[in-house]
């Protein structure tokens, strides 16, 4: 076997991924590529109206196909009902339809072919209903009601909703009506940012077996197997019990895969068929039915005084949620929490309004609306800059929260490196050389900066780490790794702690029966959260170690140390020492009891201060543990066209440690270029409720010829007191300041201030065209 | 659905005159849409084994004859395009990526008639011709009268492209050809294909087609003939880029509005051939 | 399957099929058939380069290419990019420099990116940065930003005797 550089295997090694090579090879399993004996697949019927009541259904023609094993409607689904935040979708449309694209029937045969064509056989009675294409449509006097049923649905928090409106949220600190009078500068602009598709390569899927005593084992594509086996019980009104949740390779999600798909359409058809049903929906399905980053409208108004301290802001914001509330309401909570950015601003109003629509649903997307605010908030920094005359990095650290300072809501803020971020973001772009750079004929060059913060404490989380006999170990946590790397992270977390090489412990794939309950991979959560539970239960693994040893070698606990390669010795005496496999078969066969360490806990640090600020339905009572950033982007402008391109990009991150530096830097690398894609050429495009480009074809994300080779990776280490060896979240923050700082630098080229994405050659033009309102 | 994998052209022509007959070239546009289930042929007749479509060549004069076949790659490799015929290299090494170019053909391409790719408007400023064979004969089809619109070319049902024929471009011109798109690869927001010759200060060759702006590429050849003889500044570039902006039609997509194509196109007509004349006037 | 019979050349090795339709692509067969399931279905369109494959030493599209028109063809997929006869667990050089450079994420466009670094590894050496980013434009990543994997396969080019 070629072997892989694994060297070092510790904490801060960038250890290659455990799963590399079965990847390298082709072998690594995802959802497509599985197969179970007997198994039937499934095609979806998907709706072609926006806003329908379904009148009736004839599947008489899609029976008769030769090879299908079953057709099944709403009327063969229960009437429960899912939802991360309001328990308003049922598993497939049933009554009426809400978007284009919404499941309508789903057919179950012996191969895919069969099932789609089947599929399109099936003829279904519909009566128009007015449509709600846009929030404002959606929000006029004679709207047609999206849920009839909004007020009586079950809602996980105190959702303000009425109407369309699925939820409002407002959060205000100091008074902000009063402040505005302080200022000597006042910066107002209205924002736009388009839906975005995750487009994860791979299209989602999942695959369902039902055994004998109607028990289901469930794979599929998914950030979470929690969230799965949690959805699919609801809308199927199912006990948890009777569905087990397993995960195959991911093939990324990036908030695609967190809440569910089509898995509860093929556990019903499982139920139904008694045999292994699989669903693999094709990319324009992937497109049309699963979900987007929000759409949002931002209204924002930031003020300063003459020195640049920043006095007072206001935001408001307008989110289409889509036909389903999905994670929408906190997308909207989330992204009024980080309006403030990370600055001390004394009087700040933060509001927004989520409203359904007859489009698909939107929710979780890398950044969960942060990165639309930071776009608005961080374009308005640069502005006041430009007015006062200030440099924008100065400005920004002048105004950067400081250490000890709470952030907006009152939320504790333990570690902060954002002045690190700044200035090492600052030294390495070479920032003093001016912001507009020397360009070739015919473009023009210049730099933009952005700053931001993002959380990574949230939900609950637990580890459970086993001694083998030999003295090897098993970690198994619930975690999905979604291509991300937290199996190796959390392995290397595990080893460091005991100790011990990073192959003598394994872990365990996330299952619903087997494993501790983990929320999800998502809110880059994992390496804080996870971690944490993984080194806490690593902890209770090494006290029984040295309690063993501590009853062989007749001493005390606090005199035994655990020694590399996976021994425990007596602190000062080289030669008085054991090996874990010794004490696991001490264990196992003799005294005590195999070892086994668990942790459960859950983030439970509130969000609000009532004391400093108000809140009204707001979506998380408990979030916090902040990762800061800053973010410098050289762009190039075509004179000719108005097309950007970023040529060099400065991203410093302040990850509090990074574990695996070399999986930092692709989180990092990543983030950027997929918010690259969001602040330049990725659009969903819509005519009227109907997305009109549900292709690769037609929706563009960056080749490698269209992203920067040099994406210079900083990483910051502000440890977190708490935090897994220090470390907390990285997974989003590398997005989250890119079309900010993508803004400014071509607001600095061509003299005017763009407010919309994506800032395409288009809107580049004619902002170079006219006269420049940037100072 | 039929498959059949004739090995001339004779046997390709007589297998084309089924009712629902489709030439299978290179795959990367027809099975696409098969895949999609936007078109379903009766029958798909593979030109792969069809030899002499797949070669191009270079004849005496200048000429050289492009068989339907090639693949963009080796379109784009191809070392008997010179001076002015480099345009259809350039075009060619445009279009899509490495493992499409790989795959698709001029021929698959041209017949599809994308107003969006990348050889119409190359063709129309090469001054090239389309060789096409039916059961009636050849026959031979100017690139300006081939793309007649969306999606529409002079092909009739039944024919087959046989080759694209380019003439002989006059020494010293040279070819360019630009493409504005979202990202690489994609198909062209708006596209300038020119060839142009220049004795001094005087333009003595002179074609300019515009892609992506129209349903079919745009020449015009009137405003061309008038400039010929004459310098190139402003002025005049002025006087083409009005009359191409005159003949666009452009709509509405999801790549750029109607509105912006009117607008940069004749920019980018304008940036091409000011580097075009840079060019020659460089080269010794 | 409805269809003809036809015999495909994949991974040096001769693999007849009882039955293909005319529509069935090559993506189809090698995952179906075959069970070579390392060529994975991103899109159908051609566009996101998660099926690509090398048929003749050139890397094309095998969700475009149709099963019957592969006939006679020499088609490698990432499961034959390590030479028959290797070790069991060996890896080709590119393989080694991707996983050893922190190169992939999800994993799921990474079949498709080896066979299109494979291919350019054969044509020049070493490879500059821009050469691997054209060499690559075919081969959509949403996990990476490209940079570790251009980097991994220069390196592999670099490293070549």
């Amino acid at each position: 076997m070629t072997p892989l550089d694994t060297s070092a295997t510790g904490v801060g090694a960038s250890l290659p991924r455990l799963d590399a090579r079965e990847k390298v090879t082709g072998r690594a399993q995802y959802i497509a590529d599985m197969v179970r004996p007997g198994m039937l697949h499934a095609a979806i019927h998907a709706s072609p109206h926006a806003h329908a009541r379904i009148r009736g259904y004839d599947t008489a023609e899609a029976q008769a196909v030769p090879g299908v094993a079953c057709v099944l409607t709403g009327d063969d689904f229960p009437d429960g009902r899912m939802g991360a935040f309001i328990k308003d979708e049922p598993a497939i449309a049933k009554g009426k339809v809400r978007y284009p694209g919404e499941p309508v029937a789903v057919v179950a045969a012996e191969d895919e072919e069969t099932a789609r064509r089947a599929a399109a056989l099936i003829r279904v009675d519909y009566e128009d209903l007015p449509v709600a294409a846009t929030p404002e449509e959606a929000v006029a006097p004679d709207a047609p009601l999206i849920h009839e049923g909004l007020a009586d649905y079950f809602k996980v928090f105190p959702a303000i909703c009425g109407g369309n409106v699925a939820s409002e949220t407002e959060l205000s600190e100091g008074d902000v009506d009063a402040a505005w009078a302080d200022c000597d500068v006042i910066v107002e602009g209205d924002f736009e940012t388009p839906a975005q598709a995750h487009l994860s390569i791979e299209p989602v899927g999942a695959l369902a077996e039902v055994d004998a005593e109607g028990r289901v084992t469930l794979w599929s594509a998914n950030q979470s197997v929690f969230r799965v086996q949690a959805n699919v019980c609801e809308a199927l009104q199912l006990p948890m019990s009777k569905l087990r949740c397993l995960t195959p390779k991911v093939g990324a999600g990036f908030g695609n895969k967190m809440e569910p798909h089509v898995q509860p359409l093929v556990v019903q058809l499982a139920l139904k068929t008694g045999r292994p049903v699989k669903l693999i929906l094709n990319r324009t399905e992937d497109f049309e039915t699963v979900r987007a980053r929000h759409p949002f409208k931002i209204r924002c108004k930031t003020g300063a005084k003459k020195d640049g301290t920043l006095v007072a802001r206001e935001l408001s914001a307008v989110l289409d949620c889509g036909a389903y509330g999905d994670d929408s309401p906190g997308v909207l909570g989330y992204s009024l929490l980080m309006s403030r950015g990370p600055y001390r601003i004394p009087h700040c109003r933060a509001s927004g309004k989520l409203v359904y629509t007859n489009r698909m649903r939107f929710g979780a997307f890398r950044g969960f609306g942060n990165p639309q605010v930071t776009f608005a908030t961080e374009s308005q920094i640069d502005e006041i800059a430009g007015r006062l005359g200030m440099d924008p990095l100065d400005l920004r650290m002048k105004n950067r929260m400081q250490p000890g300072d709470r952030w907006f809501g009152g939320g504790e803020v333990a570690s902060n490196g954002l002045a690190e971020c700044i200035e090492k973001a600052k030294a390495a772009a070479g920032w003093a050389r001016g912001r507009a750079l020397p360009a070739p004929p015919g473009k023009r060059r210049a730099l933009g900066v952005a700053a931001c913060a993002h959380i990574s404490g949230l939900l609950a989380t637990g580890a459970i780490v086993r001694l083998l006999e030999d003295g090897s170990v098993v970690l198994n946590t619930g975690a999905v790794d979604i291509g991300q790397g937290s199996d190796t992270v959390l392995t290397q977390m595990c080893a460091s702690a005991l100790k011990v090489p990073a192959d003598r412990v394994a872990i365990a794939s996330p299952d619903t029966d087997g494993s501790p309950y983990n929320w999800g991979t998502t809110a880059s959560r994992v390496t804080y959260t996870t971690g944490r539970s993984v080194v806490a239960a690593a902890g209770k693994v090494a006290e029984q170690i040295k309690r063993h040893a501590s009853e062989i070698f007749e001493c005390a606990v606090e005199d035994l140390e655990l020694r590399d390669g996976g021994r425990v010795g007596i602190k000062g005496v080289p030669d008085k020492e054991l090996s874990f496999f010794e004490v696991s078969g001490r264990a196992h066969w003799a005294a005590g009891g195999p070892i086994v360490g668990t942790d459960t806990w859950v983030y439970n640090q509130p969000s609000v201060d009532p004391k400093r600020a108000l809140a009204r339905g707001l979506p998380f009572p408990q979030i916090g543990v902040y990762s800061f950033g800053c973010m410098i982007a050289a762009v190039e402008i075509d004179e000719t066209t108005g097309k950007a391109d970023v040529v060099e990009v400065w991203s410093a991150m302040d990850v509090g440690k990074a574990i695996n530096p070399g999986s930092v830097e692709g989180q990092i690398e990543g983030g950027f270029v997929q918010g690259m894609g969001f602040a330049l050429t990725e659009e969903m495009v819509f005519d009227g409720p109907r997305l009109a480009n549900p292709s690769m074809m037609d929706y563009k994300a960056p080749t490698s010829l269209d992203a920067p080779f040099d994406i210079h990776s900083i990483i910051v280490e502000a440890a977190e007191p708490g935090g897994p060896f220090g470390a907390k979240g990285i997974g989003e923050i590398g997005l989250v300041p890119v079309p900010a700082a993508i803004a400014n630098a071509v607001a600095s080229a061509i003299g005017t201030r763009l407010r919309r994405l994506p800032l395409t050659p288009e809107r580049v033009l004619d902002g170079m065209l006219e006269d420049g309102d940037e100072d | 659905m039929e498959f059949v994998r004739p090995d001339s052209i004779e046997a390709t022509v007589a297998a084309l005159q089924a009712d629902g007959a489709a030439c299978l070239a290179g795959g990367a546009t027809l099975v696409a849409m098969m895949n999609a289930d936007l078109v379903a042929p009766h029958r798909l007749v593979s030109l792969r084994d069809v030899a002499a479509l797949r070669e191009a060549a270079r004849q005496p004069d200048g000429t050289v004859v492009v068989g339907a076949m090639r693949r963009h790659r080796e379109t784009a490799e191809e070392t008997d395009l010179r001076d002015g015929q480099l345009v259809l290299s350039e075009a060619a090494a445009q279009i899509a990526n490495p493992p499409v170019r790989n795959m698709g053909t001029i021929g698959g391409s041209c017949a599809f008639a994308d107003p969006a790719a990348d050889y119409p408007p190359a063709l129309l400023a090469a001054d090239a011709r389309f060789s096409l064979i039916g059961a009636e004969g050849r026959r031979t089809v100017p690139a300006g009268d081939f793309f007649l619109d969306w999606y529409e070319t002079a092909l009739e049902p039944g024919e087959l492209i046989e080759s694209v024929v380019l003439p002989p471009a006059p020494a010293r011109t040279v070819g360019s050809y630009t493409k504005l798109a979202r990202v690489a690869g994609d198909f062209a927001i708006a596209s300038v294909a020119l060839v142009l010759g220049m004795d001094g200060r005087a333009c003595i060759h002179l074609a300019v087609a515009v892609g992506a702006c129209g349903p079919a590429p745009v020449r015009r050849r009137d405003v061309e003939a008038d400039l010929i003889g004459g310098g190139l500044g402003d002025t005049e570039i002025r006087r083409l880029t009005d009359a191409l902006a005159e003949a666009f039609d452009p709509v509405d997509d999801v790549r750029a509005s109607a509105d912006y194509r009117r607008r940069v196109a004749p920019r980018m007509v304008r940036q091409a051939l000011v580097e075009a004349q840079q060019r020659i006037s460089e080269t010794p | 399957m409805t269809g003809e019979p036809v015999t495909l050349r994949v991974n040096g090795a001769e693999r007849p099929v009882a039955a293909v339709a005319p529509w069935t692509t090559l993506l189809t067969v090698l995952r179906d058939e075959f069970g070579l399931t390392g060529a994975k279905r991103g899109c159908n369109q051609g566009v996101c380069g998660a099926c690509t494959v090398t048929i003749d030493g050139e890397p094309v599209r095998s969700c475009l290419s149709l099963a019957l028109n592969c006939a006679d063809r020499d088609i490698v997929t990432v499961e034959g990019l390590v030479p028959a006869g290797a070790p069991a667990g060996a890896l080709a050089p590119v393989q080694q420099a991707l996983a050893e450079g922190n190169a992939v994420q999800c994993g799921f466009c990474t079949p498709g990116i080896l066979i299109s670094a494979h291919a350019l590894l054969r044509r020049n050496a070493p490879l500059t940065v821009d050469e691997v980013r054209a060499g690559l434009s075919g081969n959509l990543c949403r996990c990476s930003g490209y940079k570790k994997i251009v980097e991994a396969v220069v390196s592999a080019s670099e490293a070549r005797p």
